[in-house]
C-alpha cells in the first residue's frame, strides 16, 4: 500500500515484536493521558456493595470519581443507592506533618457515619509521597471498627491505569476466606467494575448470565460488579473462575488459580458464534456441563441462523477495516477482527497504539496464541500532539486507507466518515446491546444490515463539522 | 447573629473537627485549571501524574473550550520523576509544544511535583527564550485548598504577572471577576446576561477574569474603573488586589448575585448609581419584570401552588444565597434548610444579612458535604430541595417529593446555555420547578395493559 501517512504496516505479531524490542516506543504523546492508577483502583472498589472508599488525599482525586462513577454511572445509570466517597481532605499542614493520625480518625469516623461492610483506604499522590503508612493504619484501624479495613497504595504516579485494576483485584483476594464447602456448578465472573449492569438495557454481562443460567451454572459473585463482601468471602467455594473480559479478569483469575488452586477459564470475549461457543464450553466443560452447554448452543444457533447466514453473505470477500482508537477498547476490536474473519472478511486493524500493546501485553499475547493475528496499520496522526477528540488527521488518514481497499466495510463507530459502509459498534448506543453471545450476534447483524442497506444515505454534515471542523470535506 | 434551627460551622460535626468528608468541591488544581482555560489563545500544561489531566478535562468542559482551538498537555509524572524530580521532563514537554499557535502556555503544578520540590517557575524562566509564546507557571497543588482557592491562586498569579499598570483608565469600564466560580452548569449564560446588562447601561467590559479572555485584555485589566465579582465563592481577593494596586473600585459588593426580581433590581440599581445610568437600570427593571409576569401569564405554569412549602437549598454560595430570596419571594416557599458548599466569612455575612432581611430562620450548614447534607435533610424533612443530582439520591427515603436540579445536574443535559441571572433567569428557574413538578406527577407504572 502506497501511503505517506503509514508508519507501520504488518501483523499484530510483528507490532508486538517491535514494541518488545523497543523499535516502537510505547509512550503516549503529552496530549494523551489515560486514567491513573488511583482512578482504576477506585473503579474496582466502587463495584463492591456497602463499601467506603476512603481516599487519603486532597479533594480533587475523589471528587472526580464520586461525580463521574458514583453519581452518574452508579446512581443514575446502574440503580445503585448513593454510597459514600469519603476523603481525608489533606492540606498543606498534613503534607508537612503527615496525615496518619487524621487517617486513623477518619476510618473510625467513616465507620460511625456509614456503617459499611468494608472500608478501603486508597492513597493518592500526596499521601504516597509523604510516606503515610496506609497499610499499618488499616491494620490498626481494623481493631477499632466492626468491619474489615484494607489499604491500597494507589498513588496516581505509581503505575498506569492497568496497575490500579490489578492491584485492586489483588486486594479483594484478602477478603476471600478458606472454603467450608465446594459449590457444584458455581463460578465467579471476574473483571467487572463500577457496580452492576445498567438497569434499563441488557448488557454483555446479562447475556453471559442468561446463557450460564440456561446451562445450569450458578454465579456466586460478579467481582466487582455490584457484589457483596459476603459473596467475596465465599469466592473460594466455586469450582471455576471465568471472565467477562479476558483483559480485566486475567490477573485475578491467574492469581486465584496460583494461590487457591481454583481453575480459571482462559477464553476470549464471546464475539460471534465460534468465540461464544468457546467461551461457554470453556466454562461448562470443567464443570461437567458440556452436554447441557452443547444443547443450549444448538438451540441458540438455530435461533440466530438467519442472522449468521446474513452475516456470511454480507461479509464474505470484504475487507473489514476495524479502528481501535475510536472503538471502545482494543481488546474488543481484536475480538471483532476474529469474528469478521470467521464470516469470510479480511480484517485490517487501524491504529492500535504501541502504548496499548505494552499496557495490554498479556491479553495481546493470549489473542495471538488463539490464532488471531490480523493485519495492522498505524498512521502518523496517531503519534501527533492533539487530543483523542481532535482527530482530524487520523480521520483523513483512515479515509485514504479505506479508498485503497476493494470492497471495504468499516467497523468502529459513527464518529468516522470513511467512504464505505460504517458499522456503528459504539457502546454508547444501548439500543444495540449486548454485543456478546447470541443476542450480540443478532445486534451485530442488525448493525451490519443498517450499514449496508443505508450506505448511500447522506451522512451528517453537522456531526462531521462538530468533530473535525468546518473545513472538513 | 440570629440563629435558626441551628448552624453547623464548617468542618465541624457534633463539636469535633471532621476527619472524613464526602466533599462537593474539587481541589485547587481544578480551580486553577478552570481559570487558565478561560484565556483564549492559550494552552495548558499540567505538570502532574496523568490522573490530574482529568481535572483539567473537567475544567475544559466548564469553560466550554473548543478542542479545535485549545490543547491541554500533561507531563504524566511517574515514579521516576517523583524520585528524581520532573523538571527535565517538564522542560522537554514545553519544547515539544513549541510550535503550538498560542500566545500563552499556562504551566500548572499538581500535588506530586510540588511536594518533591520541582521548581516550575525556574523551568519556565529557563525555557522561555526557546519558545515564542509566554510561559506562566501557576503553583496550585490540590492540597492548597478547594477549587475556589485554586481560582484565587490562578487569578492572583495572572494579575501579578500579566497586568501592565500605568495606563490610562477607560471611563465607564469594568473588570468582571470569577464568572466561572458559579455552580450553574451553564454559567456562561449568566456572564452573557451581565455583558448585555452592562452594554445597555453603556458600561464597557475591560476584561473578564476569565472566560474567552484574550491575553491582551488581561494585560489591560488595570484600565478598568471598577470591578464586579460575579461569585460569592471566589474572586474577592482579586478584586481587593485590583483595588489596592490600581485603584479599581469594586461595585455591587455585599449584594447577592442578580437571581430573582429583588436581587436583580438591587444589582442593576447599584450599577446604575455608580455609572450614572440609573434611568437605563430602571427601564431594564420595569421591562424585565413586565416580561417575566407576561410570560408567566401566557405560559400559565402550574407549579405555583407551593405556597410556604418547606424548602431546602443546597448549592454554592453564588447560586444558593440569592436563591433564598427567590424561593421565598417569587416562589412563596419557605427555606428551612440552607446548605452551602463554602464557608468564608463574607459568605456567612451575606447569607445572615439576607436571612435577617427576610425574617427567616432556617437551619444553616456552611461548608457542607454530602454526609452533612443528607443528615440535615433527614432532620429538616423539606418537601422541595433546590440542589443537584446528588441531593436527588441523597434524599431518597426521606419523603422529598420534589428535587429541583439547578446546579451540577447530571440527569438533564443542556445544549442551550441557561442563565439564572436577570429576568430570563427567573423564567429558567421557574421552568426547572415546573418540570420537576410535572415529573413528580408522572405515573411510575401502568395499572393495566392496553388491548392493541
Amino acid at each position: 500500500m502506497e501511503n505517506d501517512s503509514i508508519v507501520f504496516h504488518g501483523s499484530l505479531q510483528q507490532l508486538l515484536e517491535k514494541v518488545e524490542t523497543g523499535e516502537m516506543i510505547p509512550r503516549l504523546q503529552a496530549s494523551h493521558a489515560p486514567m491513573c492508577k488511583f482512578f482504576t483502583a477506585y473503579y474496582v472498589i466502587s463495584g463492591i456493595r456497602h463499601v467506603v472508599p476512603l481516599v487519603h488525599g486532597p479533594t480533587g482525586c475523589p471528587l472526580y470519581m464520586s461525580d463521574f462513577v458514583r453519581t452518574r454511572e452508579c446512581c443514575e445509570i446502574r440503580g445503585v443507592p448513593l454510597e459514600p466517597t469519603a476523603c481525608t481532605t489533606l492540606d498543606e499542614s498534613h503534607v508537612i506533618y503527615g496525615g496518619e493520625g487524621k487517617l486513623l480518625e477518619a476510618v473510625k469516623e467513616a465507620y460511625a457515619k456509614y456503617h459499611p461492610d468494608l472500608i478501603v483506604i486508597l492513597s493518592c499522590c500526596c499521601s504516597g509521597i509523604i510516606g503515610d503508612d496506609v497499610e499499618s493504619i488499616a491494620r490498626e484501624a481494623e481493631k477499632l471498627v466492626g468491619c474489615r479495613v484494607l489499604a491500597l497504595r494507589s498513588e496516581g504516579f505509581g503505575g498506569d491505569f492497568r496497575s490500579g485494576y490489578e492491584d485492586a483485584f489483588k486486594l479483594i483476594m484478602e477478603l476471600m476466606e478458606p472454603p467450608k464447602t465446594k459449590r457444584k456448578a458455581t463460578i465467579n465472573i471476574l473483571g467487572a467494575r463500577w457496580g452492576p449492569n445498567p438497569t434499563e438495557f441488557n448488557w454483555d454481562l446479562d447475556e453471559i448470565e442468561r446463557l450460564l443460567g440456561d446451562i445450569g451454572i450458578q454465579i456466586n459473585a460478579v467481582i466487582a460488579g455490584g457484589c457483596t463482601v459476603e459473596q467475596i468471602r465465599h469466592a473460594r467455594e466455586v469450582e471455576l473462575n471465568a471472565s467477562w473480559c479476558y483483559d480485566w479478569g486475567q490477573k485475578l483469575g491467574d492469581l486465584m488459580q496460583e494461590r487457591f488452586g481454583i481453575p480459571y477459564s482462559r477464553t476470549g470475549q464471546p464475539y460471534g458464534p465460534t468465540a461464544t461457543k468457546e467461551w461457554l464450553l470453556g466454562v461448562a466443560g470443567p464443570l461437567g456441563k458440556e452436554k447441557d452447554a452443547l444443547e443450549v448452543i444448538e438451540r441458540e444457533m438455530r435461533e440466530v441462523e438467519p442472522d449468521l447466514a446474513y452475516m456470511r453473505r454480507a461479509l464474505e470477500g470484504k475487507t473489514a477495516v476495524i479502528e481501535i482508537s475510536e472503538f471502545p477498547g482494543p481488546i474488543r476490536a481484536l475480538s471483532l477482527a476474529r469474528m469478521a474473519e470467521e464470516f469470510g472478511a479480511h480484517p485490517v486493524v487501524i491504529n492500535v497504539h504501541p502504548y496499548t500493546i505494552k499496557e495490554r501485553m498479556p491479553s495481546i499475547r493470549y489473542i495471538l496464541e488463539t490464532g488471531v493475528n490480523p493485519e495492522i496499520i498505524l498512521t502518523k496522526g496517531l503519534f501527533h500532539l492533539g487530543s483523542f477528540r481532535s482527530s482530524k488527521e487520523t480521520e483523513d488518514e483512515l479515509e485514504a486507507i479505506v479508498r485503497e481497499y476493494d470492497n471495504p466495510i468499516f467497523f468502529g463507530n459513527s464518529g468516522r466518515f470513511p467512504p464505505c459502509p460504517v458499522v456503528n459498534l459504539s457502546l454508547m448506543n444501548p439500543a444495540f446491546q449486548p454485543q456478546y453471545g447470541f443476542r450480540g450476534i443478532r445486534n451485530i447483524a442488525a448493525l451490519i444490515r443498517q450499514a449496508l442497506e443505508n450506505e448511500n444515505l447522506p451522512r451528517s454534515r453537522l456531526f462531521r463539522g462538530m468533530l473535525y471542523g468546518t473545513r472538513a470535506r | 447573629m440570629e440563629q435558626g434551627r441551628g448552624e453547623e460551622p464548617a468542618g465541624a460535626a457534633a463539636g469535633s473537627p471532621e476527619q472524613c468528608t464526602d466533599p462537593y468541591l474539587r481541589c485547587a488544581f481544578n480551580g486553577a485549571a478552570q481559570t487558565a482555560l478561560g484565556v483564549s489563545g492559550s494552552a495548558l500544561l499540567a505538570h502532574s501524574p496523568q490522573g490530574c489531566e482529568y481535572l483539567v478535562n473537567n475544567a475544559f468542559a466548564s469553560q466550554e473550550c473548543d478542542y479545535m482551538e485549545t490543547i491541554t498537555l500533561c507531563t504524566k509524572l511517574c515514579v521516576d520523576e517523583i524520585v528524581h524530580g520532573g523538571e527535565d521532563l517538564l522542560a522537554r514537554t514545553i519544547r515539544e509544544a513549541k510550535n503550538l499557535p498560542i500566545s500563552i502556555l499556562f504551566v500548572l503544578s499538581a500535588c506530586g511535583p510540588e511536594i518533591v520540590g520541582d521548581n516550575i517557575v525556574a523551568v519556565c524562566e529557563t525555557v522561555q527564550p526557546e519558545v515564542k509564546f509566554r510561559l506562566l507557571p501557576i503553583e496550585c497543588a490540590g492540597f492548597r485548598g478547594s477549587q475556589y482557592d485554586g481560582i484565587d491562586i490562578a487569578l492572583d498569579t495572572m494579575l501579578r504577572k500579566l497586568v501592565k499598570g500605568g495606563g490610562e483608565k477607560v471611563p465607564g469600564s469594568v473588570c468582571l471577576i470569577a464568572p466561572h466560580a458559579n455552580a450553574n452548569p451553564t454559567w456562561t449564560a449568566d456572564l452573557a446576561w451581565v455583558h448585555q446588562a452592562l452594554s445597555r447601561m453603556g458600561i464597557r467590559v475591560a476584561a473578564t477574569l476569565t472566560h474567552r479572555t484574550p491575553l491582551s485584555a488581561i494585560e489591560n485589566a488595570a484600565s478598568a474603573e471598577a470591578s464586579i465579582v460575579l461569585s460569592h465563592d471566589a474572586g474577592q481577593k482579586a478584586a481587593d488586589f485590583l483595588s489596592a494596586s490600581y485603584g479599581i473600585e469594586q461595585v455591587c459588593r455585599g449584594i447577592p448575585q442578580p437571581i430573582g426580581m429583588t436581587n436583580t433590581q438591587r444589582w442593576l440599581s447599584a450599577l446604575g448609581e455608580r455609572f450614572d445610568a440609573l434611568k437605563a437600570a430602571e427601564e431594564m427593571v420595569t421591562e424585565g419584570e413586565r416580561m417575566v409576569m407576561g410570560t408567566c401569564r401566557r405560559k400559565w405554569p402550574m407549579a405555583r401552588f407551593l405556597y410556604r412549602t418547606p424548602a431546602a437549598i443546597v448549592a454554592d454560595a453564588t447560586v444558593g444565597i440569592p436563591l433564598v430570596r427567590f424561593v421565598t419571594e417569587e416562589m412563596e416557599m419557605t427555606p428551612e434548610l440552607v446548605a452551602l458548599y463554602s464557608s468564608q466569612r463574607q459568605v456567612r455575612e451575606l447569607l445572615e444579612q439576607e436571612l435577617r432581611s427576610l425574617g427567616l430562620s432556617p437551619k444553616v450548614v456552611y461548608g457542607t458535604d454530602v454526609y452533612k447534607t443528607r443528615k440535615a435533610l433527614a432532620e429538616v424533612r423539606p418537601r422541595v430541595v433546590f440542589g443537584s443530582t446528588i441531593e436527588r439520591h441523597a434524599s431518597e427515603g426521606l419523603g422529598v417529593p420534589y428535587v429541583v436540579e439547578v446546579v451540577r445536574m447530571m440527569r438533564q443535559f443542556r445544549m442551550i446555555n441557561r442563565e439564572y441571572f436577570g429576568y430570563t433567569g427567573i423564567l429558567n428557574l421557574f421552568e426547572c420547578v415546573q418540570n420537576e413538578w410535572t415529573m413528580a406527577w408522572r405515573s411510575k407504572e401502568k395499572r393495566y395493559q392496553a388491548k392493541w
